[in-house]
Protein backbone atom coordinates (compact mmCIF):
# COMPACT_ATOMS: atom_id res chain seq x y z
CA UNK A 1 0.00 0.00 0.00
CA UNK A 2 3.14 2.61 1.24
CA UNK A 3 3.56 2.74 -2.72
CA UNK A 4 0.75 4.54 -3.35
CA UNK A 5 1.81 7.16 -0.89
CA UNK A 6 3.83 9.16 -3.32
CA UNK A 7 0.93 8.79 -5.62
CA UNK A 8 -2.04 10.51 -3.74
CA UNK A 9 -1.62 13.86 -5.08
CA UNK A 10 -2.12 12.77 -8.35
CA UNK A 11 -5.17 11.39 -7.37
CA UNK A 12 -6.39 14.09 -5.68
CA UNK A 13 -5.89 16.18 -9.02
CA UNK A 14 -7.12 13.70 -10.93
CA UNK A 15 -10.11 13.32 -8.99
CA UNK A 16 -10.72 16.66 -8.65
CA UNK A 17 -10.95 16.45 -12.51
CA UNK A 18 -13.31 13.74 -12.76
CA UNK A 19 -15.84 15.89 -10.35
CA UNK A 20 -15.14 18.70 -12.88
CA UNK A 21 -16.22 16.59 -15.76
CA UNK A 22 -19.30 15.12 -13.76
CA UNK A 23 -20.70 18.61 -12.50
CA UNK A 24 -20.26 20.09 -16.48
CA UNK A 25 -21.99 16.72 -17.81
CA UNK A 26 -24.63 16.98 -14.66
CA UNK A 27 -25.83 20.66 -15.93
CA UNK A 28 -25.35 19.23 -19.52
CA UNK A 29 -27.49 16.24 -18.94
CA UNK A 30 -30.51 18.15 -17.08
CA UNK A 31 -30.36 20.46 -20.23
CA UNK A 32 -30.82 17.61 -22.78
CA UNK A 33 -33.40 16.01 -20.57
CA UNK A 34 -35.74 18.85 -20.24
CA UNK A 35 -35.13 19.43 -23.90
CA UNK A 36 -35.77 16.17 -24.71
CA UNK A 37 -38.72 15.02 -22.35
CA UNK A 38 -40.42 18.57 -23.65
CA UNK A 39 -39.84 17.28 -27.55
CA UNK A 40 -41.56 14.25 -26.44
CA UNK A 41 -44.70 15.55 -24.66
CA UNK A 42 -45.10 18.48 -27.32
CA UNK A 43 -47.10 17.12 -29.61
CA UNK A 44 -45.28 18.30 -32.34
CA UNK A 45 -44.66 15.15 -34.83
CA UNK A 46 -41.27 16.74 -35.76
CA UNK A 47 -39.93 17.54 -32.61
CA UNK A 48 -41.23 13.92 -30.98
CA UNK A 49 -39.60 12.27 -34.47
CA UNK A 50 -36.05 13.90 -33.44
CA UNK A 51 -36.41 13.18 -29.50
CA UNK A 52 -36.93 9.15 -30.21
CA UNK A 53 -34.54 8.97 -32.79
CA UNK A 54 -31.52 10.79 -30.03
CA UNK A 55 -32.73 8.34 -27.25
CA UNK A 56 -32.85 5.42 -29.54
CA UNK A 57 -29.12 5.87 -30.90
CA UNK A 58 -27.48 7.38 -27.41
CA UNK A 59 -29.14 4.44 -25.56
CA UNK A 60 -28.39 1.83 -27.80
CA UNK A 61 -24.72 2.87 -28.48
CA UNK A 62 -21.50 1.73 -26.06
CA UNK A 63 -20.75 5.09 -24.26
CA UNK A 64 -16.97 4.49 -25.42
CA UNK A 65 -18.17 4.77 -29.04
CA UNK A 66 -20.28 7.65 -28.34
CA UNK A 67 -17.09 9.27 -26.35
CA UNK A 68 -14.92 8.75 -29.50
CA UNK A 69 -17.20 10.03 -32.27
CA UNK A 70 -17.78 13.32 -30.25
CA UNK A 71 -13.91 13.62 -29.84
CA UNK A 72 -12.23 12.77 -33.22
CA UNK A 73 -15.31 13.97 -35.27
CA UNK A 74 -15.44 17.54 -33.59
CA UNK A 75 -11.52 17.32 -34.26
CA UNK A 76 -11.86 16.79 -37.84
CA UNK A 77 -14.48 19.06 -38.44
CA UNK A 78 -12.93 21.85 -36.45
CA UNK A 79 -9.61 21.25 -38.35
CA UNK A 80 -11.35 21.38 -41.57
CA UNK A 81 -12.89 24.46 -40.62
CA UNK A 82 -9.93 26.02 -39.66
CA UNK A 83 -8.24 25.18 -42.93
CA UNK A 84 -10.59 26.73 -45.02
CA UNK A 85 -9.88 29.84 -42.83
CA UNK A 86 -6.21 29.21 -42.60
CA UNK A 87 -4.37 26.91 -44.53
CA UNK A 88 -1.56 26.46 -42.31
CA UNK A 89 -3.88 25.22 -40.16
CA UNK A 90 -2.75 21.70 -38.60
CA UNK A 91 -5.02 20.54 -36.09
CA UNK A 92 -7.58 21.65 -33.97
CA UNK A 93 -9.54 19.70 -31.42
CA UNK A 94 -12.11 20.60 -28.86
CA UNK A 95 -10.24 20.19 -24.80
CA UNK A 96 -10.84 16.42 -23.43
CA UNK A 97 -12.54 17.90 -20.72
CA UNK A 98 -15.08 19.67 -22.77
CA UNK A 99 -15.61 16.69 -25.28
CA UNK A 100 -15.67 14.00 -22.48
CA UNK A 101 -18.77 16.27 -20.60
CA UNK A 102 -20.46 16.90 -23.93
CA UNK A 103 -20.17 12.75 -24.63
CA UNK A 104 -21.21 11.63 -21.36
CA UNK A 105 -24.10 14.24 -20.94
CA UNK A 106 -25.54 13.33 -24.25
CA UNK A 107 -25.18 9.63 -23.48
CA UNK A 108 -26.97 10.02 -19.87
CA UNK A 109 -29.26 12.72 -21.29
CA UNK A 110 -31.30 10.07 -23.31
CA UNK A 111 -31.79 7.98 -20.44
CA UNK A 112 -32.80 11.60 -18.36
CA UNK A 113 -35.34 12.48 -21.23
CA UNK A 114 -37.58 8.77 -20.69
CA UNK A 115 -37.13 9.75 -17.00
CA UNK A 116 -38.57 13.06 -17.39
CA UNK A 117 -40.56 12.43 -19.67
CA UNK A 118 -42.53 9.88 -17.35
CA UNK A 119 -41.90 12.12 -13.91
CA UNK A 120 -43.97 14.86 -16.36
CA UNK A 121 -46.86 12.55 -17.06
CA UNK A 122 -46.73 11.64 -13.62
CA UNK A 123 -48.01 15.43 -12.15
CA UNK A 124 -51.44 15.40 -11.99
CA UNK A 125 -53.37 17.32 -14.55
CA UNK A 126 -55.11 18.95 -12.13
CA UNK A 127 -52.51 20.66 -10.89
CA UNK A 128 -51.83 22.36 -14.23
CA UNK A 129 -55.63 23.21 -14.57
CA UNK A 130 -55.15 24.63 -10.88
CA UNK A 131 -52.63 27.02 -12.22
CA UNK A 132 -54.25 28.09 -14.75
CA UNK A 133 -57.53 28.78 -13.25
CA UNK A 134 -55.86 30.93 -10.71
CA UNK A 135 -53.94 32.69 -13.80
CA UNK A 136 -50.56 31.19 -13.35
CA UNK A 137 -49.31 31.62 -17.21
CA UNK A 138 -47.63 29.23 -18.79
CA UNK A 139 -44.34 29.46 -17.73
CA UNK A 140 -45.49 30.30 -14.76
CA UNK A 141 -47.14 27.39 -14.22
CA UNK A 142 -43.99 25.31 -16.05
CA UNK A 143 -41.41 26.56 -13.38
CA UNK A 144 -43.60 26.83 -9.96
CA UNK A 145 -46.17 24.17 -10.71
CA UNK A 146 -44.75 21.03 -13.09
CA UNK A 147 -41.23 21.10 -12.52
CA UNK A 148 -40.30 21.19 -9.10
CA UNK A 149 -42.96 18.11 -9.18
CA UNK A 150 -42.14 16.81 -11.72
CA UNK A 151 -38.80 17.08 -10.09
CA UNK A 152 -39.80 14.66 -6.78
CA UNK A 153 -40.81 12.09 -8.52
CA UNK A 154 -37.81 12.04 -11.40
CA UNK A 155 -35.47 12.13 -8.46
CA UNK A 156 -34.73 8.14 -7.26
CA UNK A 157 -34.19 7.57 -11.07
CA UNK A 158 -31.77 10.92 -11.63
CA UNK A 159 -30.28 9.79 -8.76
CA UNK A 160 -28.84 6.51 -10.46
CA UNK A 161 -28.16 8.91 -13.75
CA UNK A 162 -25.73 10.60 -11.36
CA UNK A 163 -24.48 7.29 -10.97
CA UNK A 164 -23.55 7.00 -14.24
CA UNK A 165 -22.23 10.47 -14.92
CA UNK A 166 -19.50 9.29 -12.77
CA UNK A 167 -18.28 6.11 -13.47
CA UNK A 168 -18.58 7.08 -17.43
CA UNK A 169 -15.97 9.62 -16.80
CA UNK A 170 -13.40 6.53 -16.42
CA UNK A 171 -13.69 6.51 -20.32
CA UNK A 172 -11.97 9.87 -20.21
CA UNK A 173 -8.48 8.91 -20.18
CA UNK A 174 -9.30 7.51 -23.46
CA UNK A 175 -9.18 10.25 -24.93
CA UNK A 176 -6.26 11.81 -23.01
CA UNK A 177 -8.14 13.49 -20.07
CA UNK A 178 -6.14 13.38 -16.35
CA UNK A 179 -8.45 11.91 -14.47
CA UNK A 180 -8.11 9.46 -11.91
CA UNK A 181 -7.55 6.13 -14.37
CA UNK A 182 -4.95 8.13 -16.63
CA UNK A 183 -2.98 8.27 -13.27
CA UNK A 184 -3.62 4.94 -12.66
CA UNK A 185 -1.84 4.29 -15.83
CA UNK A 186 0.76 5.95 -15.62
CA UNK A 187 1.40 4.78 -11.76
CA UNK A 188 1.41 1.01 -12.89
CA UNK A 189 3.72 1.42 -15.74
CA UNK A 190 6.37 3.09 -12.90
CA UNK A 191 5.50 0.66 -10.57
CA UNK A 192 4.81 -2.17 -11.63
CA UNK A 193 1.88 -2.50 -9.00
CA UNK A 194 -1.22 -2.56 -10.78
CA UNK A 195 -3.84 -3.85 -8.86
CA UNK A 196 -2.98 -1.64 -5.83
CA UNK A 197 -3.08 1.33 -8.57
CA UNK A 198 -6.63 0.17 -9.98
CA UNK A 199 -7.47 -0.51 -6.43
CA UNK A 200 -6.90 2.77 -5.53
CA UNK A 201 -9.25 3.63 -8.51
CA UNK A 202 -12.05 1.56 -7.40
CA UNK A 203 -12.26 3.23 -4.42
CA UNK A 204 -12.31 6.38 -5.61
CA UNK A 205 -15.23 5.58 -7.39
CA UNK A 206 -17.01 3.76 -4.90
CA UNK A 207 -16.73 7.12 -2.35
CA UNK A 208 -18.11 9.17 -5.39
CA UNK A 209 -21.02 6.73 -6.08
CA UNK A 210 -21.40 6.65 -2.24
CA UNK A 211 -21.82 10.61 -1.74
CA UNK A 212 -24.25 10.78 -4.40
CA UNK A 213 -26.37 7.81 -2.64
CA UNK A 214 -26.65 9.88 0.75
CA UNK A 215 -27.10 12.80 -1.11
CA UNK A 216 -29.78 11.45 -3.30
CA UNK A 217 -31.69 10.05 -0.32
CA UNK A 218 -31.10 13.13 2.06
CA UNK A 219 -32.95 15.24 -1.19
CA UNK A 220 -35.76 12.78 -1.13
CA UNK A 221 -36.66 13.09 1.91
CA UNK A 222 -36.61 16.75 2.43
CA UNK A 223 -38.74 16.50 -1.29
CA UNK A 224 -41.46 14.33 0.18
CA UNK A 225 -41.43 16.14 3.55
CA UNK A 226 -45.03 17.08 2.47
CA UNK A 227 -46.23 13.73 2.32
CA UNK A 228 -44.69 12.94 6.30
CA UNK A 229 -47.52 12.85 8.92
CA UNK A 230 -47.80 14.96 11.74
CA UNK A 231 -47.13 13.32 14.99
CA UNK B 1 -14.86 17.98 -45.67
CA UNK B 2 -16.40 15.00 -46.74
CA UNK B 3 -18.08 11.75 -45.78
CA UNK B 4 -16.72 9.01 -47.82
CA UNK B 5 -19.24 6.81 -48.73
CA UNK B 6 -17.20 4.75 -50.36
CA UNK B 7 -14.54 4.23 -47.48
CA UNK B 8 -17.92 2.57 -45.38
CA UNK B 9 -18.37 0.28 -47.88
CA UNK B 10 -14.63 -1.13 -47.93
CA UNK B 11 -14.39 -1.30 -44.14
CA UNK B 12 -18.15 -2.53 -43.54
CA UNK B 13 -17.15 -6.24 -43.89
CA UNK B 14 -14.13 -5.99 -41.52
CA UNK B 15 -16.20 -4.18 -38.81
CA UNK B 16 -18.62 -7.12 -39.69
CA UNK B 17 -15.98 -9.43 -38.21
CA UNK B 18 -15.78 -8.18 -35.01
CA UNK B 19 -19.80 -8.90 -34.49
CA UNK B 20 -18.65 -12.47 -34.01
CA UNK B 21 -16.22 -11.53 -31.12
CA UNK B 22 -18.99 -9.08 -29.63
CA UNK B 23 -21.67 -11.84 -29.89
CA UNK B 24 -19.22 -14.59 -28.07
CA UNK B 25 -18.49 -11.83 -25.20
CA UNK B 26 -22.06 -10.82 -24.43
CA UNK B 27 -23.13 -14.07 -24.60
CA UNK B 28 -21.01 -15.83 -22.63
CA UNK B 29 -20.69 -13.39 -19.76
CA UNK B 30 -24.13 -13.40 -20.07
CA UNK B 31 -25.34 -16.91 -19.37
CA UNK B 32 -22.20 -17.16 -16.76
CA UNK B 33 -23.37 -14.02 -15.10
CA UNK B 34 -26.99 -15.04 -15.33
CA UNK B 35 -26.59 -18.27 -13.55
CA UNK B 36 -24.35 -17.07 -10.78
CA UNK B 37 -26.89 -14.28 -10.09
CA UNK B 38 -29.40 -16.83 -9.47
CA UNK B 39 -27.33 -17.75 -6.60
CA UNK B 40 -26.31 -14.31 -5.24
CA UNK B 41 -29.64 -13.29 -5.57
CA UNK B 42 -30.86 -16.24 -2.78
CA UNK B 43 -27.62 -15.25 -0.68
CA UNK B 44 -28.85 -11.50 -0.56
CA UNK B 45 -32.39 -11.88 0.62
CA UNK B 46 -31.52 -14.65 2.72
CA UNK B 47 -32.74 -14.01 6.65
CA UNK B 48 -29.29 -14.82 7.69
CA UNK B 49 -26.84 -11.59 7.81
CA UNK B 50 -23.66 -13.64 7.68
CA UNK B 51 -24.97 -14.75 3.43
CA UNK B 52 -26.56 -11.64 3.13
CA UNK B 53 -23.90 -9.53 4.82
CA UNK B 54 -21.60 -10.74 1.80
CA UNK B 55 -23.93 -10.56 -1.38
CA UNK B 56 -24.93 -6.83 -0.28
CA UNK B 57 -21.07 -6.24 -0.80
CA UNK B 58 -20.14 -7.69 -3.53
CA UNK B 59 -23.82 -5.90 -5.10
CA UNK B 60 -22.18 -2.84 -4.08
CA UNK B 61 -18.36 -2.57 -5.01
CA UNK B 62 -19.36 -4.35 -8.49
CA UNK B 63 -22.19 -1.84 -9.25
CA UNK B 64 -20.47 1.37 -7.47
CA UNK B 65 -17.38 1.06 -9.73
CA UNK B 66 -16.75 1.70 -13.19
CA UNK B 67 -16.96 -1.46 -15.61
CA UNK B 68 -13.46 -0.14 -17.23
CA UNK B 69 -11.93 -0.66 -13.63
CA UNK B 70 -13.02 -4.06 -13.45
CA UNK B 71 -11.63 -4.84 -16.60
CA UNK B 72 -8.52 -3.17 -15.83
CA UNK B 73 -7.84 -4.96 -12.24
CA UNK B 74 -8.56 -7.91 -13.97
CA UNK B 75 -6.24 -7.51 -17.31
CA UNK B 76 -3.38 -5.98 -15.82
CA UNK B 77 -4.22 -5.88 -11.97
CA UNK B 78 -3.62 -9.40 -11.57
CA UNK B 79 -0.27 -10.22 -12.72
CA UNK B 80 0.81 -8.19 -9.81
CA UNK B 81 0.70 -11.20 -7.77
CA UNK B 82 2.82 -14.17 -8.10
CA UNK B 83 0.45 -16.42 -6.37
CA UNK B 84 -1.64 -15.71 -9.62
CA UNK B 85 1.33 -15.93 -12.31
CA UNK B 86 2.56 -18.98 -11.22
CA UNK B 87 -0.95 -20.64 -10.65
CA UNK B 88 -1.95 -23.10 -13.19
CA UNK B 89 -4.50 -20.81 -14.73
CA UNK B 90 -2.40 -17.95 -15.24
CA UNK B 91 -2.36 -19.17 -19.49
CA UNK B 92 -5.97 -18.55 -19.42
CA UNK B 93 -5.54 -15.09 -17.03
CA UNK B 94 -3.23 -13.93 -19.29
CA UNK B 95 -5.29 -14.05 -22.10
CA UNK B 96 -7.48 -11.22 -23.02
CA UNK B 97 -10.41 -12.87 -24.15
CA UNK B 98 -10.76 -14.70 -21.05
CA UNK B 99 -9.99 -11.71 -18.94
CA UNK B 100 -12.93 -9.72 -20.08
CA UNK B 101 -15.31 -12.76 -19.95
CA UNK B 102 -14.42 -12.70 -16.18
CA UNK B 103 -14.39 -8.75 -15.75
CA UNK B 104 -17.85 -8.46 -18.02
CA UNK B 105 -19.67 -11.77 -15.89
CA UNK B 106 -18.39 -10.43 -12.47
CA UNK B 107 -20.30 -7.38 -13.63
CA UNK B 108 -23.57 -8.66 -14.66
CA UNK B 109 -23.85 -10.73 -11.95
CA UNK B 110 -23.92 -7.91 -9.83
CA UNK B 111 -26.53 -6.22 -11.68
CA UNK B 112 -28.48 -9.41 -12.54
CA UNK B 113 -28.90 -10.49 -8.69
CA UNK B 114 -30.51 -6.87 -7.89
CA UNK B 115 -32.92 -7.33 -10.48
CA UNK B 116 -33.63 -10.75 -9.68
CA UNK B 117 -34.08 -10.03 -6.18
CA UNK B 118 -36.56 -7.78 -7.11
CA UNK B 119 -38.66 -10.02 -9.25
CA UNK B 120 -38.85 -12.09 -6.36
CA UNK B 121 -39.54 -9.82 -3.68
CA UNK B 122 -42.38 -8.99 -5.99
CA UNK B 123 -44.54 -11.97 -5.84
CA UNK B 124 -47.47 -11.17 -3.95
CA UNK B 125 -47.54 -12.92 -0.40
CA UNK B 126 -51.03 -14.17 -1.46
CA UNK B 127 -50.27 -16.19 -3.54
CA UNK B 128 -47.59 -18.09 -1.93
CA UNK B 129 -49.57 -17.63 1.21
CA UNK B 130 -52.52 -19.61 -0.99
CA UNK B 131 -49.76 -22.24 -1.96
CA UNK B 132 -49.31 -23.13 1.62
CA UNK B 133 -52.98 -23.64 2.47
CA UNK B 134 -53.02 -25.94 -0.94
CA UNK B 135 -50.37 -27.72 1.12
CA UNK B 136 -47.34 -26.99 -1.37
CA UNK B 137 -43.88 -27.60 0.25
CA UNK B 138 -41.64 -24.66 0.68
CA UNK B 139 -39.46 -26.34 -2.28
CA UNK B 140 -42.74 -26.17 -4.93
CA UNK B 141 -43.78 -22.86 -3.28
CA UNK B 142 -40.29 -21.77 -4.91
CA UNK B 143 -39.94 -23.29 -7.97
CA UNK B 144 -43.73 -23.69 -9.06
CA UNK B 145 -44.56 -20.13 -8.14
CA UNK B 146 -41.70 -17.41 -6.82
CA UNK B 147 -39.58 -18.19 -9.92
CA UNK B 148 -41.94 -18.59 -12.37
CA UNK B 149 -43.89 -15.14 -10.85
CA UNK B 150 -40.33 -13.91 -10.68
CA UNK B 151 -39.04 -14.58 -13.87
CA UNK B 152 -42.08 -12.33 -15.46
CA UNK B 153 -41.21 -9.40 -13.50
CA UNK B 154 -37.56 -9.10 -13.93
CA UNK B 155 -37.50 -9.33 -18.05
CA UNK B 156 -37.67 -5.63 -18.63
CA UNK B 157 -34.99 -4.73 -16.05
CA UNK B 158 -32.86 -7.82 -17.51
CA UNK B 159 -33.26 -6.71 -21.20
CA UNK B 160 -31.84 -3.41 -20.08
CA UNK B 161 -29.28 -5.31 -18.54
CA UNK B 162 -28.78 -7.52 -21.84
CA UNK B 163 -28.22 -4.09 -23.71
CA UNK B 164 -26.32 -2.51 -21.40
CA UNK B 165 -23.97 -5.95 -21.07
CA UNK B 166 -23.87 -5.27 -24.88
CA UNK B 167 -22.25 -1.67 -24.76
CA UNK B 168 -20.21 -3.13 -22.12
CA UNK B 169 -18.36 -4.86 -24.13
CA UNK B 170 -17.07 -2.54 -26.46
CA UNK B 171 -14.36 -2.24 -23.41
CA UNK B 172 -13.02 -5.27 -24.84
CA UNK B 173 -11.19 -2.84 -27.17
CA UNK B 174 -9.07 -1.26 -24.63
CA UNK B 175 -7.35 -4.53 -23.50
CA UNK B 176 -6.03 -5.26 -27.47
CA UNK B 177 -9.44 -6.93 -28.89
CA UNK B 178 -10.62 -6.97 -31.92
CA UNK B 179 -14.34 -6.22 -31.11
CA UNK B 180 -16.83 -4.16 -33.41
CA UNK B 181 -15.48 -1.38 -31.54
CA UNK B 182 -11.53 -2.66 -31.47
CA UNK B 183 -11.67 -3.04 -35.80
CA UNK B 184 -13.27 0.39 -35.59
CA UNK B 185 -10.45 2.09 -33.64
CA UNK B 186 -8.29 0.03 -36.45
CA UNK B 187 -9.33 0.91 -39.15
CA UNK B 188 -9.78 4.74 -37.47
CA UNK B 189 -5.93 5.34 -36.84
CA UNK B 190 -5.31 3.87 -40.08
CA UNK B 191 -7.43 6.46 -42.27
CA UNK B 192 -8.18 8.77 -39.81
CA UNK B 193 -12.33 8.96 -41.05
CA UNK B 194 -13.64 9.04 -37.63
CA UNK B 195 -17.22 10.03 -38.64
CA UNK B 196 -17.51 7.06 -41.26
CA UNK B 197 -15.97 4.26 -39.44
CA UNK B 198 -17.25 4.75 -35.67
CA UNK B 199 -20.71 5.65 -37.03
CA UNK B 200 -20.88 2.22 -39.30
CA UNK B 201 -19.74 0.67 -35.81
CA UNK B 202 -22.71 2.60 -34.14
CA UNK B 203 -25.38 1.27 -36.23
CA UNK B 204 -24.22 -2.52 -35.84
CA UNK B 205 -24.51 -1.95 -32.14
CA UNK B 206 -27.83 -0.47 -32.72
CA UNK B 207 -28.61 -3.23 -35.06
CA UNK B 208 -27.62 -6.02 -32.03
CA UNK B 209 -29.31 -4.19 -29.53
CA UNK B 210 -32.87 -3.85 -31.83
CA UNK B 211 -32.26 -8.03 -32.06
CA UNK B 212 -31.99 -7.78 -28.14
CA UNK B 213 -35.42 -5.58 -27.95
CA UNK B 214 -37.03 -7.81 -30.36
CA UNK B 215 -36.39 -10.89 -28.27
CA UNK B 216 -37.31 -8.99 -24.79
CA UNK B 217 -40.72 -8.43 -26.38
CA UNK B 218 -41.05 -12.23 -27.40
CA UNK B 219 -40.33 -12.90 -24.11
CA UNK B 220 -42.38 -10.31 -22.58
CA UNK B 221 -45.29 -11.47 -24.81
CA UNK B 222 -44.75 -15.26 -23.84
CA UNK B 223 -44.53 -14.60 -19.68
CA UNK B 224 -47.77 -12.21 -19.71
CA UNK B 225 -49.85 -14.67 -22.18
CA UNK B 226 -52.47 -15.15 -19.61
CA UNK B 227 -53.22 -11.56 -19.33
CA UNK B 228 -54.38 -11.81 -23.03
CA UNK B 229 -58.08 -11.27 -23.65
Amino acid sequence: MSVVIPWLGQFAKGAVVVLGVALVALVLTIVWGLLGAAAKLSGNRIAGAIADAYTTVFRGTPELLVLLIIYFGSAVTLTWIGKQLDPSVRFINIPPFWAGAVAISLIVGAYATETFRGAFLGVERGQVEAARALGLSSSQTFFYVRLPQMWRLALPTFGNHMISIVKDTALLSVIGLEEIMYVAERGMTMTNKPFTMYAVVAVFYLAFVSLIIIAVARLEKRLNRHLVRAR
Amino acid sequence: MSFDVALILQSLPQILEGVGLTVQLHLISLAAGTLLAVGLALLRISPNPALSWPALVYIYVFRGTPMLVQVAIVYYGLAQFEMVRNSPLWPTLREPFWCAIIAFTLNVTAYTAEILRGGIQGVDRGLLEAGKSLGLSAWHRFTRITIPIAMRLSIPAYGNEMISLLKGTALASMITMYDVTGVARTIVSRTFAPYEIFISAALVYLALTWVIQQGVKFAERYFNRHLRK
